[in-house]
């Protein structure tokens, strides 16, 4: 449904029907079951869910319809004029006796034993609606697998997750969430009438990076996962709402924990209609076993000769004062840098900051850990194109959708399921632009596969194309033309591997669009030449007019990139913020700003002899290994605070344990710019603190002070969050510079490193429920791709760049379509950043059979 | 042996009438080939919509002919068809349901085997008709020489430009998928018929929409009967007010039954509507009576899914209406006789074992209700019976009543709300004295 017609549905066709003696207008196509949700009369239902199309399966949501003999299905009839409804009547009761006779014939009553217990559907609408007796008087229906002779008939379909048929209910959330919300088909129905039965497909498993949500909305204990099943009760436990801290997006979560043991036993959603449908990643929802996890680091270490030992926290803030007070003494504070992860809250962003810029008086800070050879310019196209606003909501309310180098199941999993959304539920137009086939495809009207590194070449293609076709402003289109016209769209075509017809698809789809989104991803945001790729979108953004009917921005991909940005935790923060901080503090370090590429360049040279990384493991994740190692191995005095011994804290000389933002209070920005809190749930394990404790200790150590108390903190951080944050793009268009690159001989594939769909960054593997998903790295490849090496799925590949080299089992991607590798960072068994090289376009590499 | 089912049909009886026609070529050895077909007068309809006839025209021919739907449910034909939204920018569907599962109904099935070029020029009619390029003959899985005579027609009738690419010089596309069913009663229902095409699960969908509206990926569609779409090229040939001219005032045409069970005479007929259910059963061209000399006991009139009859309701007028009023419904066609040697409630037995196993599981009244019936009767007829199982039979079948999503559930109940009523002493004698009122050696 596009905007317009959304809008005359709310604007002027609605229908007004008494429900219950009430009378309710809601917009034409609203069901009688959720227009009485509106005036607050529930009405009892198995299988329907507010986020996927009513199937009127379990016929528990009967209602009584004047001038209709029989009971009709809340769920699936749409309420008209004049409807007269009663959800309560003598015959509506009677109907749901029946179905709750029905549907308990065949299920177990092994309640005490079941895990769903105190939370079943089935158990509250029995007590509400059902018999106190039971007519059936015959042996329930049994599923028993034959050599198990299992009475409870338990089978593991996925990494995570536990069938019991007998408890199956039928309602069909499960496969209709994945077919429709989730576009995956590994679970389904089989057999038929009351043989019935949901399971994993044959010879498959159910490990969509989705699956968790099945067991969510499974209305009785079939689907459990091993995360919570006969762990505790869940009338023992707490609930705490929070945000998930692995995406950009700021899922909203609950938090189930235990108080006297001090644990957190699951996540679950907390659905926010704005930002998330109620449906979780699996990173999101197994992603909080980090917090409990044994091999958290327990106390501060310090180095003694050469070894990493426990200390006290006296002890290791000693150690700090000592160094950190030398080198700022000695030779300045200015050759003090930090790194910290996108991932920490406002107020230990802002700490981090504050400590810099006030106590060191150093602007050697950055956030971005994981980009290579970022510019140190604070108004780069870049950082405009990452600051322009977006809206999840707006998604769905778009006809016309592109993404645009961006795999998104990877990147931004929220958004992944908003798009599928917005197809599925509202008929949006989507266009899957990059340079390598991605899953989003598959619901994406063309899909079109770019060659590696000619991204702004697509998007000149589709400017000129539009002007050729006379799809744009005139004078606009001249005055861009003038600029971007050496290569005609027919060279771009070429170049870029995509035809003119492409290029004018797209053309048509922005130019013709009521609204359009325009998703830019990570694969832009880590290339080399994201700025000149930023130029070209500055150009398109202009030429279409596509903020003025819609939007376009680079996704943040953290959980508060948005906050570092707007806090200044850049080397070069936005010049408002800069005057901010400037009026707050009554100070500005007047130093060079160095950003991460420019504090490791410093460090091999000594420049930088003291660094502080919070949370963040450039030695895993800057994408040139060798290049981060050299830098940090030179360093004098290196300080890591983390939740576990990474690569980087092994290197330290002082290692401190972080809380995990389930430890205490925070507030995160999300992409849209939203604030959100994630309140504590358990108390900080261990030894760890937060690091914005971290950072005020530190300061103090140096006979200094962060912040008198909390609410001054608070403030400074309100002040700097009022101001605008958006960055203007440039008023006129832009010249964008072709540069002929050859490719590296004898290095042939392009490689992508990132995350791997049930993993985000570092910190995931210690999750033992995602471990179980994917535990190592692999090299994803298209199928033609590993004919022509010779290879079968999990056959060891030997992967060589000109700097690296790993062997790793080859994985046969049903997505992949040209010859692209794509490699995961996620695991410290490989270290895969080593194969890249920080100021290379696109890399590339070998990929040899592993002869036995 | 000269047909692969040796079907019993009236098709002599035809070859003189001016009316009868379903059933004029099915015994001719040669109606299935193209050649035969086109000397027959095939494809003259087919040639007349193409050159003459706007869609409306022909729609507003099939309306005045008062041609109902022949799969059971008897909806006009032609206002079916005038459904479809006109200015739709979606591709429309036509599908032949020619997944004939009702348990006593063979009829389509002589169609398709015999006639099949009758069977695609009623339906690239009816695509036609609703502007349709792309059109599916759905045939039940098990009628594989139904397939191997529509697979051949269709590829005669491409070869000779009847189907395909520009027909007749006219501009207009038409191509034809045959699509076979696995086994499933289901995928006779016309939604669950649609999911299976799309590759789904076959299972009934939630109306509205209807298929008319959002049918095949969700562009409108039609599901029609084999003998619906068989008689169109008739009415074209012939005229609306020629069929008209058949049956009843509100079922007008000829109708094929299926004469099945404690029969003399089984066999297909072709009848006009209106025809006597006695006369059917009695008369020597048809039934010819009872097999064995017995006396009648009970009519199933349409197919398994309608409420058995008793003999003093058996001389009623086999249409639409006359069928309900008598508490039963004229559905597919297919009427079983039964004597009085059988047990109501072994029969019984035997109908709710085959809903059990082909209720497709989706809601749950059928789903759950079909097998627990099926354990009651099974003990009743066991002879384990208790004095409260019918009351619990009563109540469970109206439960499953009208609370389903497709009629399979209503279909599962109706025969067995039927006969406790009309033979509820059998029922109760099996329950009070633990053995078959009727079979006298029936052992326990």
């Amino acid at each position: 449904m596009s905007e317009v017609v959304k809008e005359k549905i709310t604007a002027v066709d609605t229908v007004t029907c008494t429900i219950d003696g009430q009378q309710i207008t809601v917009p034409r196509g609203t069901s009688v079951f959720d227009a009485a949700g509106q005036i607050g009369i529930v009405i009892p239902a198995f299988c329907n869910h507010a986020k996927l199309k009513p199937v009127g399966a379990c016929r528990m949501c009967y209602v009584e319809i004047e001038k209709m003999p029989k009971l009709q299905v809340s769920c699936a009839t749409m309420a008209t004029d004049g409807m007269v409804v009663s959800t309560n009547s003598q015959q509506v009761r009677e109907g749901r006796k029946a179905v709750i006779e029905f549907t308990l014939i065949n299920h177990p009553l092994d309640c005490p034993t079941c895990d769903k217990g105190g939370e079943c559907d089935l158990q509250d609408l029995t007590f509400d609606h059902g018999y106190d007796d039971s007519r059936f008087g015959f042996d329930k229906m049994r599923f028993i697998e034959e050599e198990k002779r299992d009475t409870f008939d338990d089978l593991k379909i996925g990494p995570e997750i536990v069938l019991n048929r007998n408890r199956c209910i039928l309602c069909y959330k499960c496969v209709r969430a994945n077919k429709e919300a989730f576009g995956e088909y590994d679970i389904g129905a089989f057999e038929r009438g009351d043989l019935t039965e949901i399971n994993a497909t044959p010879g498959g498993e159910v490990s969509n990076p989705f699956s968790g949500n099945l067991v969510e909305i499974c209305p009785v204990g079939a689907l459990t996962n091993s995360d919570w099943r006969y762990k505790i009760r869940v009338w023992l436990t707490k609930t705490v709402p929070s945000i998930c801290n692995f995406s950009g997006s700021g899922t909203n979560i609950t938090f189930y924990k235990e108080d006297h043991k001090n644990f957190v036993y699951r996540v679950t959603s907390r659905c926010n209609d704005a930002i998330d449908d109620g449906w979780l990643s699996d990173i999101t929802r197994y992603g909080y076993q980090i917090v409990n996890s044994e091999s958290r680091l327990k106390t501060p270490l310090i180095k003694k000769g050469g070894k990493q030992v426990k200390a006290s926290w006296d002890e290791a803030l000693a150690v700090i004062k000592k160094h950190m007070g030398q080198i700022k003494d000695q030779s300045g504070g200015v050759c003090i840098g930090g790194l910290i992860s996108p991932s920490l809250d406002n107020a230990s962003l802002y700490s981090f900051s504050k400590l810099f810029r006030t106590v060191f008086k150093s602007n050697n800070i950055d956030f971005r850990g994981d980009y290579r050879y970022l510019p140190s310019v604070t108004d780069s196209l870049f950082t405009i194109a990452a600051s322009q606003p977006f809206s999840i909501s707006d998604i769905e309310k778009s006809d016309v959708i592109i993404t645009f180098g961006t795999d998104l199941i990877r990147e931004h999993h929220n958004e992944y399921l908003k798009i599928r959304r917005a197809v599925n539920f509202y008929n949006s137009t989507v266009y899957s632009v990059n340079p390598y086939a991605v899953k989003t495809a598959d619901i994406a009207k063309s899909e079109m596969v770019y060659s590696p590194g000619t991204d702004e070449l697509v998007i000149n293609g589709i400017c000129l194309v539009a002007i050729e076709k006379k799809l744009v402003n005139s004078s606009a289109a001249a005055k861009l033309k003038s600029k971007i016209s050496k290569l005609s769209p027919g060279v771009l075509a070429k170049l870029t591997g995509l035809s003119k017809e492409q290029f004018e698809e797209l053309a048509e789809a922005i130019s013709s669009a009521k609204k359009v989104t325009f998703i830019v991803g990570e694969i832009v945001a880590r290339s080399l030449d994201r700025d000149k790729i930023c130029a070209a979108l500055s150009n398109l953004n202009k030429l279409f007019g596509v903020q003025d009917k819609g939007q376009l921005a680079v996704l943040s991909r953290y959980a508060n990139s948005k906050g570092a940005q707007k806090l200044g935790l850049s080397a070069t923060p936005y010049e408002i913020v800069k005057d901010e901080l400037k009026k707050i503090w009554g100070e500005y370090p007047d130093c060079q700003p160095r950003n991460t590429d420019a504090m490791i360049n410093l460090m091999k040279k000594e420049e930088i002899k003291g660094f502080i990384t919070v949370g963040a493991n450039p030695m895993r994740l800057y994408p040139d290994r060798s290049f981060a190692s050299e830098g940090l191995e030179h360093v004098d005095f290196l300080v890591a605070c983390d939740m576990f011994e990474t690569e980087t804290t092994e290197l330290a000389d002082v290692v401190l344990p972080l809380c995990s933002w389930a430890e205490y209070d925070g507030d995160y920005i999300n992409l849209e710019g939203k604030v959100q809190t994630g309140k504590q749930a358990i108390k900080p394990k261990y030894e760890s603190k937060a690091a914005f404790e971290i950072m005020e200790l530190i300061a103090r150590q140096l006979g200094a002070k962060l912040f008198e108390n909390e609410q001054v903190k608070n403030e400074e951080i309100e002040k700097l969050l009022k101001l605008d944050s958006v960055l203007p793009w440039p008023d006129d268009f832009l010249k964008i510079e072709y540069e002929k690159k050859s490719s590296q001989d004898g290095y042939p594939v392009p490689l992508f490193i990132c995350d791997d769909p049930h993993h985000s960054g570092h910190l995931t593997e210690k999750s033992p429920s995602l471990l179980n998903f994917s535990d190592s790295a692999y090299v994803e490849l298209s199928k033609g791709l590993a004919a022509k090496i010779g290879v079968a799925d999990g056959d060891p590949l030997r992967v060589e760049s000109p700097v690296g080299k790993i062997v790793v089992p080859a994985k046969i991607s049903p997505v992949l379509n040209s010859d692209v590798a794509i490699i995961p960072r996620n695991f410290s068994s490989t270290q895969t950043t080593s194969l890249l090289m920080r100021k290379k376009r696109v890399d590339s590499v070998k990929l040899t059979r592993v002869e036995e | 042996m000269t047909f692969y089912s040796p079907v019993l049909t009236n098709a002599k009886e035809i070859a003189g009438h001016d009316k009868l026609h379903l059933f004029e070529f099915v015994e001719d050895e040669k109606q299935y080939q193209l050649k035969r077909y086109l000397k027959h007068g095939g494809y003259a309809a087919w040639k007349t919509v193409l050159g003459k006839m706007k869609p409306e025209e022909v729609i507003e021919e099939v309306k005045k002919s008062g041609l109902r739907g022949r799969g059971g449910a008897g909806f006009p034909t032609g206002m079916k068809w005038s459904f479809v939204p006109k200015d739709s920018p979606k591709e429309r569907y036509l599908c032949c349901n020619a997944d004939e599962s009702e348990p006593g109904t063979c009829k389509d099935r002589v169609l398709m085997e015999r006639d099949p070029h009758v069977v695609i020029e009623g339906m690239a009619i009816g695509a036609y008709a609703i502007g349709c390029h792309l059109m599916f003959c759905y045939i039940r899985g098990e009628f594989h020489h139904c397939i191997e005579r529509i697979e051949k027609a269709t590829e005669e009738a491409y070869s000779k430009g009847h189907l395909g690419k520009n027909i007749y010089g006219s501009g207009y596309d038409l191509e034809m998928i045959i699509h076979t069913g696995a086994g499933a009663y289901m995928c006779g229902e016309e939604t669950g018929l649609l999911n299976s095409i799309e590759g789904e699960k076959g299972m009934a969908r939630i109306r509205p929409p209807f298929p008319a509206i959002e049918g095949l990926w969700e562009c409108p569609t039609i599901v029609n009967n084999v003998e619906s779409l068989a008689a169109v090229p008739h009415i074209i040939n012939r005229g609306a007010d020629w069929y008209r001219s058949m049956g009843t005032e509100k079922s007008a045409g000829t109708k094929l039954f299926s004469l099945s069970g404690h029969i003399n005479r089984p066999g297909n007929y072709e009848v006009e509507l209106g025809f006597s259910l006695q006369k059917l059963i009695y008369d020597s061209n048809y039934g010819n009576g009872i097999s064995d000399g017995k006396k009648l006991k009970a009519v199933i009139p349409g197919g398994v899914s309608t409420p058995f009859l008793t003999p003093d309701k058996v001389d009623v007028p086999l249409d639409y209406e006359s069928l309900t009023e008598a508490g039963s419904m004229l559905g597919s066609g297919g009427v079983i006789v039964l004597h009085e040697d059988t047990c109501i409630v072994w029969t019984i037995l035997k109908l709710i074992k085959f809903f059990r196993h082909e209720s497709c599981g989706k809601c749950t009244p059928c789903r759950e209700g079909t097998g627990w019936l099926e354990q009651i009767i099974q003990k009743i007829e066991d002879g384990r019976g208790g004095p409260d199982d019918l009351e619990k039979l009563d109540s469970i079948c109206g439960n499953i009543l009208g609370r389903t999503i497709c009629p399979l559930g209503d279909a599962a109940v109706m025969p067995i709300q039927s006969t406790l009523k009309d033979w509820r002493d059998e029922w109760l004698y099996h329950i009070e004295h633990k053995k078959c009122l009727v079979k006298q050696d029936f052992g326990f």
